[in-house]
């Protein structure tokens, strides 16, 4: 857990907003994340966590605030304009596409890198040879095998993505997000349903993330795993940011202690 | 060479098979039309306007015709991107019924009356099995590309698909408009076959057939809508032949056992060679959904192949 308080600001959250009805999902809540640094965000269940990571990857608009990643203003409708800036995310209930195997679904996540345009998608589509594959194919393949070979999943390249066990399709998640290419990834509680060996596992995997330049936000409930790995830490309850600091900190706080855990609660 | 029946068999398998093609498009990215019947009568009421008010030559006319097609099927695909399943069916429905009261209306194209005396192309069965072709390679080559294995991630979880870059809004649309042109080529070629044709020639029924096709067909592989086609568009013509092969039955065992009698009675109700043959389409489509949801041809029984070996996926 390098203090990297020196790096830039990778993603910079104001005044995010967000109401169902008349419910606050969000409310003027600001955070920033520095560039390096895996940050966690926790909070009881309703705490607005997963809505924050619909917020800035535009599956969801806000009511109020503004998004800079990398100082510059996200404010494109599509998700998938969003991801082609470098931003990337798994999902809580896991969502892979069921009838492609491993290997084709970490290729979908390249595939907005290989062919920016519908339009030279489709002609590459249409003008290429009958027999082997064209140049960005091969690129797609060796990269997607580079990645599964990352996460350990290499050997199980040709298997549907929905008979993979539990463990392995949260990290086939990891895979294919990080074959988009992001500078920012935002993880959804990668520990959900896994043993206490896998999520051993999933602590290195995500340093090791890390370590190829990706900043990480965290949303979990696995303690253990956001104090062990967390640079910093941000804790939110029923929309609202209580806490912000380093998992000592946060760990010492008697607001976060009372309002998340509940009192007499030792991290 | 062929006889004037054949050829006629050969080519109403033809249109129905471009016209089941024109529905897989829009099927591959998760799309279900009821509007394929309405893009044909726009591709065939712009071919036949065209060869007869402005005296074009028919390839001109068919191709043009499949553009306005294509170019209606975009515009109609704009406000089809944001709804799905019942509703999607809902919007493309309306569009079928709305072509049907503009070509009823429109003394221009004959009203009521039809569209008449549009002028016969000789040639339809070669035209036909050109596009076909064209069709089977086109989308060959979109099944081993990326763009295809893009359209099956939208089919299969659309705000995965987004949400990893996937341009789903331009996907989509480019799917519906192809599908659409693909419907405006078969409805010229009908028009100009037929040489007739009114507001009820491309009705809902006939959007329910072509959905009918790629249903029976297999809807996950390119093969399946042409498979789905032939064989629903020859069944007819199958049960035909097939009461006068009962006839060559030894009397004896059709006095035990009256098959051509039970033929006979299924035929007298069911009438499916004719109007009725709907009826058939309804129990077929019913027995599908239960003993093979996913279709005749799936892609794990085309994996099975030995020469689709070089298929994409294993490197």
């Amino acid at each position: 857990m390098l203090e990297q308080t020196a790096n830039g600001v990778c993603l910079a959250i104001e005044g995010l907003t967000k109401r169902f009805g008349g419910f606050y999902a969000l409310n003027d809540v600001n955070v920033e994340v520095a560039s390096g640094h895996i940050h966690a965000l926790i909070g009881p269940n309703g705490a607005g966590k997963t809505t924050f990571f619909n917020l800035i990857t535009g599956v969801l608009s806000a009511d109020a605030g503004r998004i800079l990643f990398e100082g510059r203003l996200v404010d494109d409708a599509r998700p998938s304009n969003r991801t082609v800036k470098g931003i990337a995310r798994t999902f809580q209930n896991i969502r892979l596409f069921p009838h492609l195997t491993v290997l084709e679904t970490v290729m979908i996540g390249e595939h907005c890198r290989s062919y920016p345009s519908v339009w030279k998608a489709l002609g590459k589509a249409v003008l290429q040879r009958p027999f082997g594959e064209a140049q960005e194919e091969r690129t797609m393949r060796a990269n997607a095998l580079e990645l599964l070979e990352f996460l350990g999943l290499a050997g199980q390249r040709d298997a549907k993505a929905s008979d993979l066990a539990y463990g392995d399709q949260r990290k086939l998640e990891m895979a294919r997000a990080l074959a988009t290419k992001p500078r920012l990834l935002l993880l959804d509680e990668p520990a959900a349903g896994m043993n206490p060996h896998e999520t051993q596992e999933l602590d290195e995997v995500i340093t090791r993330i890390r370590d190829r330049g990706v900043t990480i936000v965290l949303v979990e409930h696995d303690m253990r795993l956001v104090m062990d790995i967390s640079d910093r830490v941000t804790v939110l309850n029923f929309g609202t940011k209580i806490a912000d600091g380093n998992p000592k900190e946060i760990q010492n706080n008697p607001t976060v202690i009372e309002a998340y855990l509940g009192e007499d609660v030792q991290l | 060479m062929l006889d004037g029946y054949t050829q006629s068999i050969l080519i109403f398998t033809g249109i129905n098979i471009i016209a089941a093609y024109s529905f897989y498009a829009p099927f591959k990215t998760g799309q279900v039309s009821l509007g394929q019947a309405g893009f044909m009568a726009v591709g065939a009421y712009a071919s036949a306007i065209l060869t007869q008010k402005f005296g074009l030559p028919f390839p001109v006319a068919l191709a043009i015709g499949g553009v306005v097609a294509g170019i209606v099927g975009v515009v109609v695909g704009f406000p089809a991107l944001r709804i799905k399943g019942v509703y999607l069916l809902l919007l493309t429905l309306g569009f079928s019924e709305i072509v049907q009261v503009i070509v009823l209306s429109w003394e221009y194209v004959g009203g009521a009356q039809g569209f008449r005396y549009i002028s016969f192309n000789p040639h339809t069965l070669t035209y036909t099995a050109i596009i076909i072709v064209a069709l089977i390679l086109f989308f060959a080559r979109i099944e081993r590309s990326s763009l295809g294995r893009a359209m099956d991630s939208i089919h299969q979880d659309e705000v995965a698909a987004e949400v990893m870059g996937v341009d789903v809004v331009r996907i989509k649309l480019l799917a519906f408009g192809i599908g659409a042109m693909i419907a405006g080529l078969a409805g010229g070629l009908y028009a100009h076959h037929a040489t007739f044709m009114d507001s009820t020639t491309f009705n809902i029924m006939l959007a329910v057939e072509i959905l009918t096709f790629v249903v029976v067909g297999g809807g996950s592989t390119y093969w399946g809508p042409a498979l789905g086609a032939t064989v629903l568009t020859l069944l007819p013509e199958f049960l035909r032949t097939l009461r006068e092969w009962l006839e060559l039955l030894p009397v004896a065992w059709t006095n035990f056992f009256p098959v051509n009698r039970v033929y006979d009675f299924l035929h007298a109700f069911l009438d499916f060679e004719n109007a009725k043959r709907l009826i058939v389409y309804g129990i077929i489509l019913i027995v599908m959904m239960i003993v093979r949801p996913d279709g005749l041809l799936t892609r794990d029984s085309l994996r099975r192949l030995p020469f689709t070996r070089w298929k994409p996926g294993h490197a």
